[in-house]
Formats: C-alpha cells, sequence, structure tokens
C-alpha cells in the first residue's frame, strides 16, 4: 500500500470537474434539454387524500387546440402499471383510487406545457371521498380500512435485504434483537425513558424532478431524468413495460441535487406512459410545489428506553419505532430497516431490542432522506445518551468515551466490526469545541455521534478505457449529483494511471454504456465505485504490462511497474506507448474492468460504518426562545479523504441541512392538506444561519475498504445534529426537548412552563 | 404553483395613460412593477390578468426627492435603491434601516415600495414602519389626484382602498427631525417576518421626556396596526415610559387582531410584542437592544 505522502492526485484538494461549467450556467440539466417532436406534459392531482374515482371526463380538454393526447389510470392496457423497488404499490397515475392530496390523476399531453396546463382545467372528476386515515395511530388501530386492499409483489431489492413485510396498514416491519432487555432493565442502576418526535421534513433540492421519455416504434423507450439511481429505474420501466434491459436506456445529465429526494423511481413511469400513449417524446417538469407533493422524509415518533449500570455502562436499550411513511411504500421499508439498526448507535449495549413499522397513511409517500433513518433515531439515542450521563453523575462526553466502541470491536452481532476510531473522534470534537471553557449565560455546549450501517448492497461494475494517446475514460453508472463524485473518481483514475487528472473523462451515467451500479446513495459511491475504478484500472495495467512484455520480447516478472507505465532495464514505457507499439496503429484502447460483489472483503454488512460526529455551541435568546449556533465543529472519519475540501464541504453541508429538522423545518397537514409545501412558507436553513464559528477536521486512519482505505461521508453529519443542539440547550436551561424542530415558541413554551413548575 | 397563464404587457408612458388602461380593461387588468408579489400570485392563480401594465417604463416615477420637509419617493423606487439613497439616509434613517431588512437582496432590487404598499401583505415592513412615521400616498387617475394616509390606504389583509384606475405614485414620509426618535425591528424565523414592530417618539430634551409617540405592530394580525390606546400611556418622563411598557405592550396586542397561524400562537404573539416593544424603545434611543 502507497505511503499516504507519495500520493500524486488523490488526497489533494484539486477543483471541480464540472465546478466552471456549473457556475457559469453552461452544464446541462434535464431541464435544460429538448429533444425533437417532443412534447409536454402537465399532471393532475387530487384534491382529495382518500377517495375512489368514480369518472374522469377529457371530452372537454380534448377539444383544446394544442393538445396531443391525455392519460388515466383507464389506459394503461398492456402494462404492469404498479411499481416499487421495495414494494410494488405505486401505480404511475391514479387506478380507482386516490391515496393522498397531490396524487397525479391525469396527465395531459400537449404542444407546449401553458397549453397543457389550460387544459388541464378542462378535465372532470367525479370522486366518492372516503375517511382519509392520516396518521399512524388511525392507521394501526382496529377496524381502520387497509390503504392498501391488496398485497403486492416484491420488489427489485427484497431479493437483496431479507425483511418480510407485515399486514394491514404497516408497510414494513424490522425487528432487532440480542441479549435479554427486560431482565437488564429489571436490575439496571439508570434508566432513561421518553418518546421523541421527528417531523416530517422534504429534502429539498435546487432541482425539482424532470424527465424526458421517448418510447419510440421500435418499442425502444431513451429516459432522460434527473434520477439519482438510473439502474433501478430502469428495472422498473423494464418491468412496467415488459422490456428486455437493453430496451431501456436512461441517462442521467447532472442532476440539482437530492439528498434522498431523487432516489429510486420518481416520475419516470409516468412520463415513459404519457410518450408510449402519445407516440411522442414528453417532457415533464415539476415545480417545486409539485415536488412537495412527490416525496418527503418520513417523520418518526419513537418510544424509547435506555439503561446504564452504577458504573455508567450503558446496559441496554430498547425502543419501539413508528414512521409515517404515507401513501406508498417508495424507499420506506429501507428506512425502516436501517433506523431499526441505527437507533443502537456507536455504542457497546449488551441486551438491545428494537421494533421498527413503516405504517401507511393518507399522506405524500415517504422515502429516502439524507441519512436514511439515521436522523430520525439519533436525536432520541443521542438525547438519551445525554439524560443517562447525567443521571449516572457523569460528563456526557467521558460517559460516551466510557461506551463507545472502539476500532474493530463488533457491536452489532453478525456485522463488520467497527472500521473508525469514535473515541478518538469525540474526544477531538470535544477538545476542538473547548468544551472545558466557562459558559456565558443562555450558552450550551454538547458533542454527539452516530454511525450508520452505509453503502448499501455491493453490487458495482466499472469500465475504464485507456486510449494509445495518453487520455483516460472513466465510465461509471454512479451519479454526479452534486456530492463530487465524477471529480473524485477521475482523481483515482489519474492518481493508478499516472496521467495528468485533465486527461481523464467520465462518462455516464447512461444504462446503455456504463455498466451495473446498484445505487448512488448510501455515502457509497468514493468507496464502491472509486474502488471499481481503481481496480479496472489495475486490471488494464496487467493487461498493458502482458501486451509490454510481448513488444519487448522479456518475461512479464522482469518489468518493473513505475508510475505511469513499465521499466526494463534502461527502457521506459508509458502505457500508451504500450498500447501504440502493441497494436502497430494510432487511435486503439483498451478497457479495464471491474465487478464488484458482496464477496470477499466485501461480503460482511455494512461495506463501512459512516461516522457522524459533531459538535455544538448554541446562543439562546431567552426571551423569544431562538436558537443560533456559535460554533460548530466536524470531524469526518472517513479513512482517508479523496479530495479533502469536497469531503469537509459534505460535512459542513450535512451538518447544516440537519439544522433544517433541528430547529426550522417541518411539514405542516392541516387534515389532508399539505399546509406549507411552497419555498415561502417551508423554511429550509440559509447561509445566514450558519455558525459563527466552523471548524472541520478530517480523520484519516485509512481504515476502509475502499480505494486507499477510504469510507464514505456525506451523510455522518446530518444525524448527530439536533440531539447535539436540544443536548446544549439542555445543558443551557434544564429544559430537555422531545420533540423537532426546536423553534422559538416551542422553546419558549418549555422555558415557560418550566418557570411554572418552579415556582409551584 | 403553476406556469404563469397567458398575458399582455402594456408599456404606458404616463401615469395617465396608465390609468386609461386599466379603466379600460377593468378587472382583467392589474399594475406590473416589480412583480414579486404579482408573479407569485399569478403563478398560484390568486390573480389572474390578462393585461399587465409595466409601471416601471414610467420615466421619473422612481425618483426620490426631498420636499416642504418630506421625503417623496417615487411609487417604483426598488427597497434596494432606498434603502442605498443618501437622501433616505440622511433625512429618515430609520426608513433606510428598515429597508435594508425587507425579504433578501434579490427581492429588494426589483420589488418596489409602492408595489410593497399596494398588495397589503399583512407581513409588509414598510407600511407598519410608515404608520408611526406619518407617511402617506399619492393616488392618481384619469380624473384626478388624491392624498391618502397610508393607515386609509389598507383595507385589510391584501385589500387597499384604491379606487378603479387609481395608481399609486408617490409615497411621502416627513422628514425626521432632532427632537424625533424612531426605530423598527421584526422577528422574522420564516421567509416573512413573524412580528414587525414601529415606534415613533417626540422628545424636546435628547430622550428625558416623551411629549407624543406613535406604535404600530404588523405580522402578528392581518393588517399592521397603530396602537392608539398604547401611545397615550407612552409620553412622560423616560423612567415613567420605562414602566409603562409592559402595559403599552398589552393595549397594543389589545388594539390588534391577534392570529393564530403558523407563525405563532396569539400568546407567543402577545409575548413578542412585549419583548420587541421594550427593544424598540432602546433602539430607537439608539442604545444596546438588550
Ligand atoms: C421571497 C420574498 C420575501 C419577502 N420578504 C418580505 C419582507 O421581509 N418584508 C416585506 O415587507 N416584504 C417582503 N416581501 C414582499 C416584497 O417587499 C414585495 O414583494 C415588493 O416590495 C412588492 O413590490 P413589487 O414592485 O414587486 O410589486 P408587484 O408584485 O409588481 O405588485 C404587487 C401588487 O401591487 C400592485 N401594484 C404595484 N404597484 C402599484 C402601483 N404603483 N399602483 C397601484 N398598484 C400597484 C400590483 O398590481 C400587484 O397587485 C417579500 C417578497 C418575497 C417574494
Amino acid at each position: 500500500m502507497k505511503e499516504r505522502s507519495e500520493f500524486a492526485v488523490v488526497n489533494h484538494s484539486v477543483p471541480r470537474g464540472d465546478g466552471i461549467a456549473k457556475v457559469t450556467g453552461s452544464a446541462v440539466y434535464t431541464s435544460d434539454m429538448a429533444v425533437e417532436h417532443m412534447a409536454w406534459a402537465k399532471v393532475l392531482r387530487s384534491p382529495f387524500a382518500r377517495a375512489r374515482i368514480l369518472s374522469i371526463d377529457i371530452s372537454q380538454a380534448k377539444s383544446q387546440p394544442g393538445l396531443i393526447d391525455v392519460l388515466t389510470g383507464g389506459d394503461l392496457k398492456g402494462l404492469s402499471p404498479y411499481y416499487g423497488h421495495g414494494v410494488r404499490d405505486h401505480p404511475l397515475i391514479a387506478i380507482g383510487q386516490v391515496r393522498f392530496v397531490g396524487e397525479p390523476v391525469a396527465a395531459v399531453i400537449a404542444e407546449d406545457e401553458l397549453t397543457a396546463q389550460e387544459a388541464l382545467g378542462k378535465i372532470v372528476v367525479e370522486y366518492e371521498e372516503l375517511d382519509a386515515i392520516l396518521d399512524v395511530d388511525t392507521a394501526l388501530a382496529q377496524g381502520t380500512p387497509r390503504i392498501h386492499e391488496t398485497d403486492f409483489a416484491d420488489g427489485a431489492f427484497r431479493g437483496f435485504d431479507d425483511f418480510p413485510g407485515a399486514a394491514g396498514n404497516i408497510c414494513q416491519a424490522v425487528h432487532v434483537a440480542w441479549g435479554d432487555v427486560d431482565a437488564a432493565f429489571a436490575v439496571a442502576a439508570h434508566i432513561a425513558e421518553g418518546e421523541f418526535y421527528f417531523p416530517m421534513v422534504y429534502a429539498y433540492a435546487m432541482e425539482p424532478y424532470v424527465a424526458i421519455a421517448d418510447y419510440d416504434a421500435k418499442g425502444q423507450l431513451t429516459v432522460y431524468s434527473s434520477a439519482q439511481h438510473p439502474f433501478m429505474v430502469r428495472h422498473d420501466l423494464a418491468q412496467v413495460f415488459g422490456l428486455p434491459l437493453n430496451s431501456v436506456r436512461v441517462i442521467v445529465p447532472y442532476v440539482g441535487g437530492g439528498y434522498g429526494s431523487k432516489s429510486y423511481t420518481k416520475i419516470e413511469p409516468l412520463v415513459a406512459a404519457c410518450s408510449w400513449k402519445a407516440g411522442r417524446p414528453v417532457k415533464l417538469q415539476l415545480s417545486v410545489e409539485e415536488a412537495f407533493l412527490t416525496t418527503r422524509g418520513d417523520d418518526a415518533r419513537v418510544r424509547i428506553r435506555t439503561a446504564a449500570d452504577a458504573k455508567g455502562q450503558l446496559v441496554a436499550r430498547q425502543a419501539t419505532i413508528h414512521l409515517n411513511t404515507g401513501a406508498y411504500a417508495e424507499n420506506s421499508p429501507m428506512v425502516c430497516r436501517k433506523a431499526a439498526n441505527r437507533i443502537v448507535g456507536p455504542y457497546r449495549i449488551p441486551n438491545v431490542k428494537i421494533d421498527c413499522f413503516a405504517v401507511y397513511t393518507n399522506t405524500v409517500p415517504a422515502s429516502s432522506y439524507r441519512g436514511l433513518g439515521g436522523a430520525q433515531v439519533t436525536f432520541p439515542g443521542e438525547s438519551q445518551i445525554d439524560e443517562l450521563a447525567e443521571k449516572s453523575g457523569c460528563d456526557s462526553v467521558e460517559f460516551r468515551l466510557k461506551n463507545l466502541a472502539q476500532s474493530r470491536e463488533s457491536i452489532h452481532p453478525g456485522m463488520r466490526p467497527i472500521d473508525a476510531d469514535l473515541p478518538g473522534d469525540v474526544r477531538e470534537a470535544a477538545r476542538m469545541l473547548r468544551m472545558d471553557r466557562p459558559l456565558a449565560p443562555g450558552r450550551g455546549r454538547a458533542v454527539c455521534c452516530s454511525a450508520s450501517d452505509a453503502g448499501a448492497h455491493p453490487v458495482t461494475l466499472a469500465m475504464v478505457q485507456i486510449y494509445a494517446d495518453g487520455s483516460v475514460s472513466v465510465l461509471s453508472g454512479s451519479t454526479e449529483i452534486g456530492q463530487g463524485s465524477h471529480t473524485v473518481l477521475a482523481q483515482i483514475a489519474a492518481e493508478e494511471m499516472g496521467v495528468p487528472l485533465e486527461k481523464v473523462r467520465l462518462v455516464g451515467s447512461d444504462t446503455a454504456v456504463t455498466l451495473f451500479e446498484r445505487s448512488t446513495g448510501a455515502s457509497r459511491t468514493t468507496t464502491l465505485m472509486g474502488r471499481a475504478v481503481l481496480e479496472a484500472c489495475r486490471e488494464a495495467i496487467a493487461q498493458c504490462k502482458v501486451m509490454a512484455a510481448e513488444v519487448l520480447g522479456v518475461p512479464a516478472e522482469a518489468l518493473v511497474e513505475e508510475r505511469g507505465g513499465i521499466r526494463s532495464g534502461e527502457t521506459r514505457l508509458t502505457w500508451s506507448e504500450i498500447l501504440e507499439k502493441y497494436f502497430q496503429m494510432e487511435g486503439c484502447s483498451i478497457i479495464g474492468r471491474a465487478y464488484l460483489r458482496k464477496a470477499g472483503d466485501l461480503k460482511l454488512v455494512p461495506v463501512f460504518w459512516e461516522i457522524g460526529v459533531v459538535g455544538v455551541e448554541i446562543a439562546l435568546d431567552e426571551e423569544t426562545g431562538r436558537i443560533t449556533l456559535e460554533s460548530l465543529v466536524t470531524i469526518g472519519d472517513v479513512g482517508l479523504a479523496i479530495n479533502p475540501a469536497m469531503t469537509e464541504g459534505q460535512d459542513l453541508g450535512a451538518a447544516t441541512m440537519g439544522l433544517g429538522a433541528g430547529l426550522f423545518e417541518e411539514l405542516i397537514y392541516d387534515g389532508q392538506q399539505l399546509m406549507n409545501g411552497t419555498m415561502l412558507e417551508y423554511r429550509v436553513p440559509r447561509f445566514s444561519d450558519l455558525a459563527n464559528n466552523v471548524e472541520m477536521k478530517l480523520v484519516q486512519n485509512r481504515d476502509g475498504v475502499g480505494p486507499y482505505g477510504a469510507k464514505g461521508g456525506g451523510e455522518g453529519a446530518v444525524n448527530p445534529i439536533s440531539p447535539c443542539i436540544a443536548n446544549a440547550l439542555h445543558q443551557a436551561t434544564g429544559v430537555r426537548m422531545r420533540t423537532l424542530p426546536l423553534t422559538p415558541e416551542r422553546v419558549w413554551k418549555a422555558l415557560q412552563e418550566k418557570k411554572a413548575r418552579a415556582s409551584t | 404553483m403553476t406556469t404563469l397563464s397567458r398575458f399582455e404587457i402594456h408599456q404606458p408612458a404616463s401615469v395617465l395613460e396608465a390609468s386609461q388602461m386599466l379603466a379600460q380593461y377593468g378587472d382583467d387588468a392589474g399594475i406590473y412593477a416589480g412583480g414579486t408579489e404579482l408573479l407569485l400570485a399569478m403563478k398560484h392563480a390568486a390573480l389572474n390578468y390578462r393585461h399587465l401594465i409595466d409601471l416601471k417604463v414610467i420615466l421619473g416615477l422612481n425618483s426620490i426627492n426631498v420636499r416642504n420637509g418630506s421625503l417623496e419617493i417615487g411609487a417604483t423606487s426598488a427597497h434596494r435603491s432606498i434603502e442605498r439613497s443618501a437622501i433616505v439616509r440622511q433625512n429618515q434613517p430609520a426608513l433606510a434601516e428598515m429597508e435594508s431588512q425587507v425579504a433578501n437582496v434579490r427581492v429588494r432590487v426589483t420589488g418596489t415600495l409602492g408595489g410593497n404598499l399596494c398588495f397589503a401583505e399583512p407581513h409588509s415592513d414598510p407600511a407598519t414602519l410608515l404608520l408611526v412615521l406619518g407617511g402617506t400616498v399619492r393616488a392618481e387617475s384619469a380624473t384626478g389626484a388624491r392624498e391618502i394616509p397610508v393607515a386609509e390606504l389598507i383595507a385589510g389583509a391584501y385589500a387597499n382602498n384604491f379606487l378603479p384606475g387609481e395608481v399609486l405614485t408617490k409615497i411621502t414620509v416627513p422628514c425626521a427631525k432632532p427632537s424625533h426618535r424612531a426605530g423598527y425591528m421584526k422577528f422574522q424565523v420564516h421567509e416573512r417576518p413573524t412580528l414587525g414592530l414601529g415606534l415613533w417618539m417626540e422628545t424636546p430634551d435628547d430622550g428625558r421626556t416623551f411629549t407624543s409617540a406613535r406604535v404600530a405592530v404588523g405580522c402578528v394580525c392581518p393588517f399592521p396596526t397603530r396602537g392608539v390606546e398604547a401611545e397615550k400611556v407612552l409620553t412622560g418622563s423616560r423612567g415613567e415610559v420605562e414602566k409603562r411598557l409592559p402595559e403599552a405592550a398589552d393595549l397594543i396586542a389589545d388594539a390588534a387582531d391577534l392570529v393564530d397561524d403558523h407563525e405563532g400562537s396569539v400568546e407567543y404573539k402577545r409575548h413578542l410584542i412585549h419583548i420587541f416593544l421594550r427593544r424598540v424603545f432602546r433602539k430607537a434611543l439608539r442604545e444596546p437592544v438588550s
């Protein structure tokens, strides 16, 4: 293995390859694109949360000049219209009934967007309204009807992870248990117990959903989409239209952010069905308001208790988690699985029992949200660690250090041992925050941490093309979603092939050109695609060596590899020179490839543990209840930062996103209706919300399975932010908040209640 | 939100022509100034105009002058130009300061003071401050012109008292005098403020006594509201006034029609009035706020 100092390209903060194009506006996103003969679609949405569709009258709309066609649930004969990678419960357009306000009921296809919109107003839908099931308790109550009356087929990823769904309105149940929690609680010295609520949030990305689909006369389907998971979209489209995989091509141009909201299939089946019906390429561009009605994060109610013995050692944790999953499963079965795993936290706990349920309701379907269940459960988990530290009479950092898993220690039976230095990270965060300084009034400090089983299912295939002129292409199915993966993958290829970074080009994602990649998610791209690119380069180099031996007439073992080529005695050849001599022809190229799967050192799950360690100092305005951030520290325990500046950017971005649910963000329903689904009313973090002092540190112990010992980052810091703020608030005021976000009014009310209690 | 529906833009050469266009197209027409409220409302189909009359193209309608002891601000002056205007800063610093806190810089560069007042959005910062600064607006039409106090311009949430064909052309604000103290503060969590509080006081002796006061609250209620009863208790020596601030805060809250909404409960809004009346009092006296 190379020493760190030997790296020529990786571990350097090179500028982003797409930076100039994005800043100057020349980068092409799906919204910027048009294809020949393209028509536009607009969607009519349900005004009811639960209703039967009695009739749809499109005759008036049909007479609109410029109208091409209308698609409704009655037009889908010949298709398999239900999709979903976890549960195939999601009709591409409402069929016979609607399950949330905002569900697509009809799509109008017209020559231009405005005409399509005008025709929408002429469609008359007759509904029979049914009692809406709007919250988890109602959904689970005896006698409540099922939101989905049939049992659906499993989607693609059921085959990968084995966790059975459940019945009634439970979309997914996951149980995690070891030891004997009842016995442990019975004898525990200290117990913290409570109910917590993490709000319904929207993973706001600047670019709303957009797709162009072209279902051509030969039965070939081409889709351009702002999709994070092109291969999963391809899978769903192939299933819906009964097409072979090679007839579905999903191309992903630049994507304007996702944060979970772009994961898996969204509007692509609907747009493709519009094209299929109209016989024209069709574009559908949603507004931000429509995006709010397309997906959201699961809100979570968590009943949890945690126990420690007299020495301050954790002995048990038990939790029941209810996720409000909305009308369709989307990725919530996976959120359910991950929430159940992640609530245990990075601690050594001998007795654990977690029961997690994803529950259908008649609200916007919930799906991935950065951290996949991590943010929802780290809030209760880390809040309770502070509560127990206090009960044990122990400093909260010391209490954590006593209980955190050491590097290589196994805390989840059957899973990969911890591949990070958690105690070191927490100690460092406490040092950076200077926890020992006296606190000013209204100030509070805390450090919190999380460990997430990240990386998803490791199936990652990559190709590199090495050209005889010294240039290199990386063909990757990972999506450049703003995280900088195209830059990082290019750095790895440049490092391995010994070529300048400018000579490396990234191709993808395009399912007709790039090989399968299961996911651009779970913080895995640097770890898995990065490693696949490295291995593909190594494979190309191995081929070059055989060629060089033949060209030079020496045994391959006699060649000495140097960066960028080989040496044989006094003779030096670069890889491109070898190719030219071997083929005796200009313009040739060879392919190196790598197929990663769940085998070898990738057999154990998770692929890696993603660590989140943050510290904050808050300032509270006690009169208004407003919390602001004085200081933020983040630790990125990433093995090796291929691009340190971008890695820190991920930590700061994740921490800032975490501020959202921590302080402001909450989707509010009034009855059936989402009340604040616009950017004027839904409050995301702003630059002005950033901490006055930000300090970030990268820990690079090269302890991951990725290239050069790298591991993923990008989702870690989102998880511990909200409990960190809540714990700091407790330190400042003695008030324990168990409901997010910590809005000024909520905090003010809690302070009032505390005062009232104190005076009685 | 939807795509903007079809409309035509008209570019009048004068206020008279704009007024005639308004009369001609009736309910189908609306004035288009910065468009920051108008276009959003049209995208949400809250307003449906087929004809937009672009006021920004009328020369001179964005000028800022001082005349007869008052600032005269043309209706199409953008928040940003008022905020940065040396004339405003010099003659009514509280107004310039308030303007610098409106929305974000993109909205301030485009949005106009006239548009803000005409739209009568309940969370308007300028309307609340202008109530206490004694601002008036000039409404002109083909048949004449009239001067309306800001208090009478606003008819309610999103409603103004213009007659058909009337165009707001000018906002007049008395200049600050050495004996005046004025300030505006807001509390904001979301995109629009939760509370706005404006205070104006007259002091002949550099803040030792106050001979008259005007106070107004906005955002917490459907339209900015003067606390007329509160103003009565805000005169006297500084010590007396300070002691009566809680009483005044309650009188302001009583005068305003406080509403529960996602900005906050009535109880919280009443509390904020207390906190911010004290803060804005200090601020008006150019003292540290807390
Ligand atoms: C994101 C955002 C944040 C905001 N935050 C704040 C804030 O913090 N505080 C605050 O006070 N405001 C805020 N606003 C409102 C902003 O101040 C106003 O949008 C702006 O000043 C309106 O002016 P305009 O020129 O854009 O009006 P337009 O949108 O052009 O017009 C608004 C309305 O007034 C009518 N109108 C305009 N001018 C005239 C005229 N001269 N005569 C007759 N009728 C006329 C129009 O027909 C229309 O009905 C915010 C707005 C946005 C979009």
